[in-house]
């Protein structure tokens, strides 16, 4: 008896090339290749999975990737289908998909491009969002510790009451 | 008849009720509302929450501030009339607190406003603030 | 897309700036082009209450992040504390004892409706109606005493809700006070049911969202369940107990404010049914799983990845935990209703407005300021 998530499954694997599977009831997890993203973007939301819940993105420092993570749920099937796709770390670029999912897409990739320091092509929207006049590194990524970067930006050991921070 | 300075003798005389203008940031919007509401009353004492800072008297710095926010409360503070008082409510805004390690707050508010008061909580019950409003009148009985 | 107007093609636009150090504006700022009266153009400018919480929990084990998780949003602490919960049981496969999900919907839905009455209070206090603001903050007293004698803070119940279960058992007596707290809120709702001419006259028709916009846009919860989608995230996507109860889901078609304000009302009904179901079948036994009684701080999260979905009362709340073994998540994603309800609806509905409505569509967005920027 197939259930509905791995026949979805099986249906975008006969139509492009992906590896994934259905993790439980009304999930599923696929990876595709990063040159495929608009055209299983625009298959899923003909299919009915309208509403784009969120754009992840983890950094995976020994691999020397970004993984990149489109969440899309459909109010028919309700199902929720996770997309990811992985990027090179140190020069970051890839497709928008505001071309599909319009203006929800767009506010997400502006956050992101903000903390990750991703270039979204496409995009005519990524002015900063949430910081101001900030001239360090995109603050999420891993090879920027806060610890070692509160401790000497705003702390001070002759204060005796901030030695406890220090160790 | 006790001499005291010019400064001591307008405070006493302007510092009956205070009013106050409200800074609350997420923390304090949850614990000094209810300040203005029915249970906790703050009206019987005079105090009052008034929309522009000349009006006030007393600023309340309540929940954590970032960089952004306390460019804006400095600029509040310039605007305010002599005599005034700022009064530092919850753990974050005075020390870092919970978020000691996040590269966007403000870890030692004394260097940017001069504060009079500081409440400890997480957040500070609401007769913790109106033992703090006591003891401002108190200090002010006692200046020189 | 954000369109661009010339300032020449309109003469006398100006700009205006409605700021955090507004008295009805939150800790939030939107920029505004005006024309006489008229909005032409509006830009959110959010970022006061950023302090990178995302980040923050990779630093710390899953019991210190379970005190942090409610600090999320100070407004509903509890519906934070269960979606984190609910995410690390998930990575770590533990199936919670029958009692402690019980425990866990009555204070989450508590939680739900205290959260709606901040909602009556200060949309009434933006519009101009101060009696039912000074009667919600009167009301949601006696909700925040039950949450100090059952978990130890009014506010901030300090991680009640924590990986494995709930930290301590319901005190004695406890289902009696909470039933005759319900009974206030019967009163609260009969009063705020009233029709009030005042708020009817300027709330409706104001600011209409559309469903299709809506769904463009990215709205969830109130907000779209006001503009004609029957949708919930408890019905659609159950997760906890919520398949066990008997509830039903409020929708209106016309899509302004006054709709908004009374699918609100309506819910805090349908949370009270819920509670007292929950308090008829709360059974006996632990409160929290075995291999997590002793509260340790240096457990490890088993390898995988991991996304659950709530409804909190803003919207859906989402959170994306992946996890390499080690004893702190390697990076949780949060997803708050407010990002999408206060950047991209908001600029969309405060265009073609007139600046004396601006409160009437702001507040009945139920908006947080801390949950979009977190």
């Amino acid at each position: 008896m197939v259930s509905k998530e791995s026949g979805l499954v099986d249906e975008i694997k006969s139509n492009f090339n992906i590896s994934g599977r259905a993790q439980r009831e009304q999930r599923i997890f696929i990876s595709i290749r990063t040159q495929d993203l608009i055209e299983i973007s625009k298959w899923i939301k003909k299919h009915g999975y309208i509403h784009l819940s969120a754009i992840s993105v983890t950094d995976w420092l020994e691999e020397g990737l970004y993984e990149i993570a489109y969440h899309a749920w459909s109010y028919k099937d309700k199902i929720l289908i996770t997309i990811k796709t992985q990027i090179n770390r140190n020069n970051p670029k890839i497709k928008s998909v505001s071309t599909i999912w319009h203006e929800n897409a767009q506010i997400h990739e502006r956050e992101n491009h903000e903390l990750f320091g991703i270039e979204f092509e496409g995009n005519n929207d990524l002015e900063p969002l949430f910081l101001e006049d900030w001239s360090g590194p995109p603050p999420f990524k891993k090879d920027f510790d806060w610890r070692v970067y509160v401790r000497s930006e705003f702390y001070t050991k002759e204060n005796e009451r901030e030695l406890a921070y220090y160790d | 008849m006790v001499k005291r300075s010019e400064k001591a003798t307008k405070m006493r005389k302007l510092i009956r009720a205070i009013w106050i203008f409200n800074w609350f940031n997420s923390c304090g919007f949850a614990e000094l509302v209810p300040l203005v509401g029915s249970r906790w009353d703050m009206e019987r004492f005079g105090m009052i929450i008034v929309g522009t800072p000349r009006h006030a008297d007393v600023l309340f710095i309540a929940g954590y501030q970032t960089l952004k926010s306390i460019k804006r409360a400095k600029r509040v503070y310039e605007q305010m009339a002599e005599p005034k008082v700022v009064i530092a409510l919850g753990s974050c805004t005075m020390s870092g607190g919970m978020y000691w390690d996040s590269y966007n707050t403000v870890k030692r508010l004394k260097d940017y406003l001069p504060i009079t008061m500081y409440i400890p909580g997480c957040p500070p019950r609401p007769e913790a603030v109106f033992e703090a409003c006591e003891k401002i009148f108190q200090h002010v009985k006692e200046l020189e | 897309m954000i369109e661009e107007i010339k300032p020449e093609s309109v003469e006398s636009a100006y700009d205006l700036y409605f700021g955090p150090a507004h008295p009805g504006s939150g800790n939030f700022g939107v920029k505004l082009k005006v024309d006489g009266e008229r909005i032409l153009l509006a830009r959110a400018d959010p970022g006061y209450l950023h302090r990178g919480f995302e980040k923050l929990m990779e630093y710390r084990s899953p019991i210190q992040n379970a005190v942090l998780s409610d600090r999320l949003c100070v407004l509903e602490s509890l519906n934070w504390n269960l979606i984190h919960a609910e995410a690390v049981d998930a990575l770590m496969g533990i199936d919670i004892p029958e009692r402690a999900k019980y425990i866990r919907v009555i204070m989450a839905e508590l939680s739900r409706i205290q959260s709606h009455i901040i909602w009556y209070g200060v949309l009434s206090k933006g519009i101009g109606f101060d009696t039912g603001f000074k009667m919600a903050f009167g009301y949601r007293d006696y909700i925040l005493d039950l949450f100090e004698l059952i978990t130890g803070g009014r506010v901030y119940p300090a991680g009640y809700i924590c990986p494995g279960g709930v930290r301590r058992d319901f005190p004695k007596n406890s289902t009696d006070k909470i039933l005759k707290v319900l009974n206030k809120m019967d009163k609260m709702i009969g009063l705020a049911k009233i029709e009030n001419p005042t708020l009817k006259a300027r709330t409706k028709d104001v600011g209409i969202l559309k469903k299709k916009d809506a769904l463009r846009l990215g709205a969830t919860g109130p907000v779209l369940r006001a503009s004609g989608m029957k949708t919930d995230v408890r019905r659609d996507d159950p997760y906890s107990i919520y398949d066990r109860f008997d509830f039903t889901i409020p929708v209106r078609q016309e899509g302004d404010s006054y709709a908004r304000y009374l699918i609100g009302i309506m819910e805090m009904i349908e949370s009270k049914k819920i509670i007292e179901q929950a308090l008829k079948e709360l059974p006996e036994g632990e409160i929290i799983d075995q291999s997590l009684k002793k509260l340790k701080i240096s457990g490890k999260i088993p390898k995988g990845e991991v996304y659950v979905r709530n409804e909190i009362s803003r919207g859906e709340a989402a959170i994306y935990m992946v996890s390499n073994g080690m004893g702190t998540p390697y990076r949780a994603k949060i997803r708050g209703p407010d990002f999408l309800h206060m950047i991209p609806v908001l600029e969309h509905l405060l265009k073609g407005t007139q600046i004396a409505d601006v409160p009437a569509v702001y507040w009945s967005l139920n908006i947080c300021p801390a949950d979009m920027d977190r």
